[in-house]
């Protein structure tokens, strides 16, 4: 991406298409729940509601983020639809566009999904003047595999406990990779990739799976290793699941690239798979056995409808194998976290009793 | 349990309907119709799904399936008395006790074998997340096929034609599942119930949009929501051409629902469910009465039977509950203006991120539009919680505050 951006496009799910974002000449930013702002949305919504979706309400209304020049919404969820709603209200000089996304990967939803791409590609385009070439996208898509495909590697690193920084620190390097300008972070980060690695003191603890929706603050991962775990795996919207590597083919349409990769890519809880069905169970299930997890750590945003229904599946199955499970009902902040520290500590123990 | 209380209730309703003298029979028709759906699902004679609430059911009549929306399940123990062991299998099954209570009581039913085995699930994005994860687990446990649907969010003509290719799709699944084609005389059949379901349903809002309404409140309660399962039914036709005929005679008899009605409310989204004094004190003390539901709406063209899943499509989008809120506003405002209601209620139903979710932005749009509207804590399926006396308070007192208005600015 040569081209100078100085367009702000907000997100706020990992679903999001971040590859057009860029090529159609925005910055994606992601809204992340965290700060200071005071409680105003559930006045707007309603208190009983996804705190990811009012804590990123609350930014909106409190004025604690940058303008922006677009807000792509993805139709996730009821929460989510519930934000592109109110966000008027909030940021009324700012264009909501809303991407709808379907629920499985068959060639009608990869269809369906392809043209809502080439919709917000319009709308993106009305705002900055820039309507992508084919090139420009697959170009942009390239990039953004390789920042994927670093923090896989970092990912790796982590797991073993060796990467400097530890988690909390590749967390911060998510934050960032969502937040600021594609090429200034890949080149930190491919510098940061080339050093060596360090053993972290995290290297010998109780190795677990963190799985859940949204857990931005990089304190929380602190807490998980000061507890004594050790994130093996981690399966979370703002973490690992944020950016996948699509694939490449110059020869394709790099619309359909993009729905298919979207629709392909490890899912969220909101998505279903109807073959096998019930997969969230058996693929919390599956990773925590490949990543040789001793236990497993759920941590849910309260009112999050689509994880919440599928916990009791989920330790139904994990029970049977005789895999512990640890749900914490999050909602972003760190406080509800903290209040959660002795919980954390004695599952960690337990795993390590076992392990003894 | 399930099967002789559906019996029970048949023969309790046709005894009354084969007895009565009084001629104010559709409501019974209605409860009739129910108690028959419940026996077809029980009885284990026939072929069945479980399903989101959007889905195509005279496609599903037409094929010889018998459907149910879960949420339906939900509300019928509540109305029956029966929901609490259902609440508190969820509870312990690790069913978070701040998620909507007609999904926790299907989920804690299944678990308690009070739910037949389905031949297919069909799951639809619309009308809420926590529906789409339900049905997904049902599918998980009883190891049983699943078809997904999604429903757009926009109405527009590409939103129409995915939805009616994910319906013909839906078509061939069934086809796989039951070894059966679809007949298109049966399906030409099915569509005309339909229209004739569509026309005298339109026909009996018209009525009870007259002042005074000749509907009684208890008298369209979940009308709208239930008649869906019976689009593409002889029975449904009947049904809704019994509420026609007798909205009709008791409009032309000026007979009102509520006799010296002085008030006119909407209702938003759900009915409480289960056994309350409520709507029968605003009748009583306040000659109030509720004359409309968000629910009991119908803004869908008749279909073409000769091509009739575009019609299909367009009827899922049509619902209030699909798509964005400014759109669920606008079907409500036009609601609050035809019916010339009073005043709205908003039953804030405890955990549903759809509709409660909502609750400001659907409060403001009404003031905007003149309509003040009271939002209800309360959760319309779970009695355990039900603070009857706040609300009849908070009730009384919006009541009252209406019949301020009105006498100031000169009626009734
Ligand atoms: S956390 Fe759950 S409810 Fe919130 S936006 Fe994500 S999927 Fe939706
Ligand atoms: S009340 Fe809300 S959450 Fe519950 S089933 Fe209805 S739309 Fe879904």
């Amino acid at each position: 991406m040569n081209q100078e951006i100085t367009k702000l496009a907000g997100f706020t799910c990992a679903y999001t298409p971040l590859p057009l974002l860029a090529a159609a000449g925005f910055t994606p930013y992601r809204i992340l729940p965290v700060g200071q702002a005071p409680d105003q949305a559930g006045s707007i919504l309603h208190d009983n509601m996804c705190p990811h979706v009012k804590r990123v309400l609350d930014r909106a209304l409190d004025d604690d983020l940058p303008g922006l020049d677009a807000l792509v919404v993805i139709n996730s969820c009821d929460a989510m639809r519930r934000l592109a709603d109110a966000w008027p209200k909030a940021r009324p000089a700012e264009p909501v566009m809303l991407l709808d996304l379907p629920y499985s990967a068959d060639e009608r939803a990869v269809n369906f999904l392809r043209q809502e791409l080439l919709a917000l590609a319009e709308k993106l385009a009305a705002g900055s003047g820039r309507l992508p070439s084919q090139e420009e996208l697959h170009q942009s898509i390239a990039t953004y595999n390789r920042l994927a495909r670093l923090f896989d590697r970092l990912d790796a690193r982590a797991a073993a406990g060796t990467l400097t920084g530890g988690r909390a620190g590749l967390q911060r390097w998510h934050q960032r990779s969502v937040t600021e300008p594609i090429d200034k972070i890949l080149a930190e980060l491919e510098t940061f990739a080339a050093d060596n690695d360090h053993p972290d003191k995290a290297a010998a603890g109780a190795p677990i799976l963190l799985f859940g929706n949204v857990l931005a603050e990089t304190e929380a991962f602190d807490l998980f290793e000061e507890a004594g775990a050790r994130i093996v795996a981690e399966d979370l919207c703002t973490g690992s699941r944020q950016l996948t590597v699509l694939p490449e083919n110059p020869a394709e349409d790099p619309y359909l690239i993009l729905a298919r990769g979207l629709l392909n890519r490890p899912p969220c809880a909101r998505t279903i798979h109807a073959e096998p069905t019930g997969d969230l169970a058996e693929q919390v299930m599956r990773r925590a056995q490949e990543t040789g997890a001793r236990g497993v750590v759920a941590h849910v945003l309260k009112f999050c409808d689509p994880y919440l229904a599928r916990l009791p599946a989920v330790h139904e199955r994990l029970r049977k194998e005789g895999m512990p499970l640890l749900v914490l009902e999050g909602d972003c902040t760190m406080r509800s976290l903290g209040q959660q520290r002795t919980r954390i500590e004695a599952f960690v123990e337990m795993l390590q009793g076992e392990e003894s | 349990m399930m099967l002789p209380y559906f019996e029970n209730l048949i023969q309790g309703i046709e005894e009354r309907l084969a007895t009565d003298k009084s001629g104010i029979v559709a409501r019974k028709r209605l409860t009739l119709e129910t108690a028959r759906l419940g026996k077809r699902l029980y009885s284990g004679e026939e072929r069945i799904t479980w399903s989101g609430l959007v889905a195509p059911y005279d496609l599903l009549a037409a094929m010889g399936i018998v459907p149910c929306f879960v949420e339906f399940i939900g509300g019928m123990l509540a109305s029956m008395g029966s929901i609490d062991p259902m609440l508190e299998q969820a509870d312990q099954m690790g069913y978070a006790t701040d998620c909507c209570t007609y999904h926790r009581a299907v989920t804690g039913a299944v678990h308690q074998g009070l739910l037949p085995e389905p031949d297919f699930l069909i799951a639809t994005s619309a009308v809420c997340s926590g529906g789409m994860a339900v049905i997904e687990g049902l599918a998980r446990h009883f190891d049983k096929d699943l078809f997904v649907i999604h429903v757009p969010h926009e109405k527009n003509e590409r939103a129409v034609a995915y939805l009616a290719d994910q319906f013909r799709a839906l078509t061939d699944f069934v086809t796989e599942h039951t070894g059966e084609a679809l007949d298109p005389d049966r399906l030409r059949m099915a569509v005309d119930n339909t229209n004739r379901a569509r026309a005298a349903m339109i026909e009996t809002y018209r009525w009870a949009r007259q002042v005074p309404s000749p509907a009684r409140s208890r008298d369209l309660i979940n009308f709208g929501i239930v008649m869906a399962l019976f689009l593409g039914t002889e029975g449904g036709a009947e049904v809704a051409e019994a509420y026609r005929d007798e909205f009709a005679r008791k409009a032309g008899e000026n007979i009102a629902g509520v006799p010296g009605e002085q008030l006119r409310l909407l209702w938003l989204q759900n009915r409480i469910q289960f056994k309350n004094p409520l709507v029968e004190m605003l009748e009583q003390e306040y000659q109030t009465a509720v004359v409309a539901e968000e629910l009991n709406d119908i803004a869908w063209d008749p279909i073409d039977p000769e091509d009739p899943y575009p019609g299909f499509a367009r009827r899922a989008l049509s619902f209030s509950l699909v798509g964005s809120t400014a759109h669920r506003a606008q079907s409500i405002q036009r609601l609050a203006k035809d019916y010339q209601v009073d005043g709205a209620i908003n039953p804030c139903h405890w955990g549903c991120r759809q509709g409660t979710g909502a609750r400001g932005l659907m409060g403001e749009a009404l003031r905007g539009a003149g309509v003040p509207t009271l939002n209800l804590e309360v959760d319309c399926v779970d009695p355990r919680n039900f603070a009857e006396g706040q609300l009849r308070t908070r009730l009384q007192a919006f009541v009252e505050m209406l019949l301020d208005h009105k006498a100031a600015a000169g009626g009734p």
